[in-house]
């Protein structure tokens, strides 16, 4: 039909105008319908609320969980650094002192110190127990080898540089062996080949190497003059946090500058990474959840306001019958969906906050959330909801006048 | 000025039902025509049709010289919205809304600004004596109230002719009075009334009398 059109009553032409769509007007009957009727509007958006909370709170919580993880990786692991001779280098100059002061004179480095790793000798109480004394690994470490394994003494304390410099026959055993032995206390002796060691302390944990958890350790100097073919040296190094790769880079060069490449230097992986690895991982769940989460949201919603429609096709009947075209009652109909979504994403994403900072701050935790996530959770829900409106008002826009308005 | 010829309304409901058969009819300006019949025998068919919110199934429909089954959607909707006006039986009120937002909402797909339709419509309600009911929710109102604000609904845009369907289906004797009152008001200013009812006193009203039998329309 054209833009206008007149028809002739006895009283004269009537001048007829198609309804005209006016935006301000159809704004406004949507907000009336939503905030005149909140109970029916809570029942539409509750899923969208909910929703949108849980897609705020797991992504909130992930990365906040997940900056925990990344940390306590990165205090620990990434601080040590472990240098071994390729296969087939028979040079130990490496091992010397000067090397080593070379190394240790790098930016970076806190501790480095040689460490020999032996296979599992006899360890007796008494000389003569020891055709039927256990056996543990025994590990040489000069006392800046000790400093970087870091062991927790609970008993005596660790031999130091002049023992070390001579050699003195001391050893530290780990719990389990102290108590295999039936040990409690340092300055007793035990024997390994006949020769006499003195206890001087029993530790419990170690923060690095853990193969030293359940093995003896002595001085360096006193482990390679037990002449064992299986010993494989290493350098052990601590540097500063953060430093662990530009050391692994530098470490065979201060240590061999003739030949770096037969040193092969072992970090952990770079904490970025590692930190990319976790937060990937925990990401991809969290988003699936959320996604899961919305996806709800979504369909009940979309089932809330067919409900919410269907109850009121009497008044879409009056509307058709005032004049209202087709077109009119779908866009209202949208809005209203869309403004319920909107609405929801928006308390949800208010839920969802709350509940993040609530569990962060009761865990000791420092919350973290995206400004993205949480408008994405709005916009999402507003899309959702206009979606979820789209089939109820198609169908609401195609009730006959008549039919609507029988009662 | 409406003008049926050869129009009829069949429903496809399994067996066909023809609710309105072969039918001439005309009505002037300023008729007031009110139908009676039994329950089922096609009053409110006829007069959907007529109020253009039914499309008949055969024949020639026009409103002031516009033919109307071929016109579209736009043009019946144009038509219902600034020519004709509805009152219910069962008023059709929107709660939630204030008897003026009520009153506007007739007004709401017509030519008129925003502020134009208060006016309109608060002068509406004044005229139906509700003047200091404007801010009512529907929910709140009599019956009787309740149908004077949905009069005032249809007469707001002043349409030129008023359809009602059984408009004191639902009203006791004292509202009744009230209501035929105003509709006797109504057409004595100009506007053309087509009444449905099956209430001899409501029927007696009318300067012309329509019944259905079976779907056929009987001059009385
Ligand atoms: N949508 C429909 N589908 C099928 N049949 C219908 C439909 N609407 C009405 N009818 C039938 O058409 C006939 C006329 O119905 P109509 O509603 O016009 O009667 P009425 O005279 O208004 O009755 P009442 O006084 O009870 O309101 C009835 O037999 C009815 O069952
Ligand atoms: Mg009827």
């Amino acid at each position: 039909m054209r833009r206008t059109r007149h028809v002739d009553l006895d009283q004269g032409r009537i001048r007829l105008r198609i309804p005209r769509l006016r935006w301000a007007d159809l704004f406004v009957e949507a907000s009336l319908s939503v905030l005149r009727h909140p109970g029916r509007s809570l029942a539409t958006v509750i899923g969208t609320i909910l929703g949108a909370a849980a897609f705020v709170a797991s992504l909130g919580l992930g990365t906040t969980l997940n900056q925990q993880v990344s940390s306590a990786f990165d205090s620990r692991r990434a601080t040590e650094v472990m240098v071994q001779p390729e296969t087939g280098v028979t040079s130990a100059s490496w091992l010397e002192e000067t090397a080593l002061s070379r190394l240790r004179r790098l930016n970076g480095v806190v501790h480095a110190g040689r460490r020999t790793v032996l296979s599992d000798r006899p360890i007796a109480r008494t000389v003569d127990q020891a055709a039927t004394a256990p056996s543990f690994p025994v590990i040489g470490a000069d006392p800046a080898a000790v400093r970087v394994m870091a062991p927790e003494l609970t008993v005596g304390r660790v031999y130091d540089d002049f023992q070390e410099r001579h050699a003195t026959p001391v050893v530290l055993l780990s719990e389990p062996a102290a108590r295999r032995l039936s040990i409690t206390r340092a300055g007793v002796a035990v024997f390994l080949d006949d020769r006499a060691y003195t206890v001087m302390g029993i530790y419990r944990d170690v923060a690095r190497r853990p193969e030293a958890m359940a093995a003896v350790i002595m001085p360096y100097a006193v482990a390679t003059a037990l002449s064992d073919s299986t010993a494989a040296p290493d350098v052990l190094i601590e540097t500063a946090p953060g430093a662990a790769q530009l050391i692994s880079r530098q470490a065979p060069l201060a240590l061999r500058p003739e030949a770096p490449a037969d040193l092969r230097a072992t970090a952990p992986p770079d904490p970025r990474t590692l930190r990319d690895d976790v937060e990937s991982s925990v990401t991809e769940s969290t988003v699936m959840i959320s996604a899961a989460a919305l996806l709800i949201g979504t369909v009940s919603i979309g089932n809330a306001a067919t409900a919410g429609i269907a109850a009121r096709t009497g008044e879409i009947g009056l509307r058709r019958a005032v004049g209202g075209r087709r077109r009119h009652i779908f866009l209202q109909l949208i809005l209203e969906t869309g403004a319920l979504g909107a609405l929801g994403g928006t308390i949800g994403v208010f839920l969802g906050v709350l509940a993040t900072c609530v569990v962060s701050l009761a865990n000791g935790w420092t919350p973290v959330i995206g400004i993205s996530s949480a408008l994405a959770a709005c916009a999402v829900s507003t899309v959702a909801g206009m979606l979820a409106g789209l089939i109820p008002a198609t169908r609401a826009a195609r009730i006959p006048p008549v039919q609507a308005l029988q009662r | 000025m409406l003008r049926m010829r050869g129009v009829s309304r069949t429903y496809q409901d399994g067996e066909p039902v023809y609710a309105l058969r072969d039918t001439d009819l005309d009505v002037a300006a300023g008729d007031y025509v009110t139908i009676t019949g039994r329950s089922g025998s096609g009053k409110s068919t006829l007069l959907n049709v007529f109020g253009l919110l039914d499309v008949p199934s055969t024949g020639s429909y026009t409103v002031g010289g516009v033919e109307t089954a071929t016109g579209g959607q736009a043009l019946r909707g144009a038509i219902r919205g600034q020519v004709f006006g509805f009152v219910f039986q069962a008023f059709h009120l929107l709660p939630g809304r204030t008897a003026l937002e009520n009153v506007e909402i007739g007004l709401l797909y017509g030519p008129h600004g925003r502020r134009r339709r208060r006016q309109l419509a608060t002068e509406a309600l004044d005229r139906m004596g509700l003047s200091h009911r404007m801010a009512a929710d529907p929910r709140r109102l009599s019956g009787g109230e309740r149908q004077r604000v949905a009069i005032a609904r249809a007469v707001a845009g002043e349409p030129r002719v008023l359809f009602c369907d059984e408009p004191t289906g639902n009203l006791d004797s004292d509202n009744t009075d009230t209501v035929l009152a105003l509709l006797r008001k109504l057409n004595t200013s100009g506007l053309t009334l087509v009444v449905v009812t099956h209430d001899e006193a409501v029927a007696s009203e009318g300067g012309r009398r329509l019944q259905v039998h079976d779907g056929v329309v009987i001059e009385r």
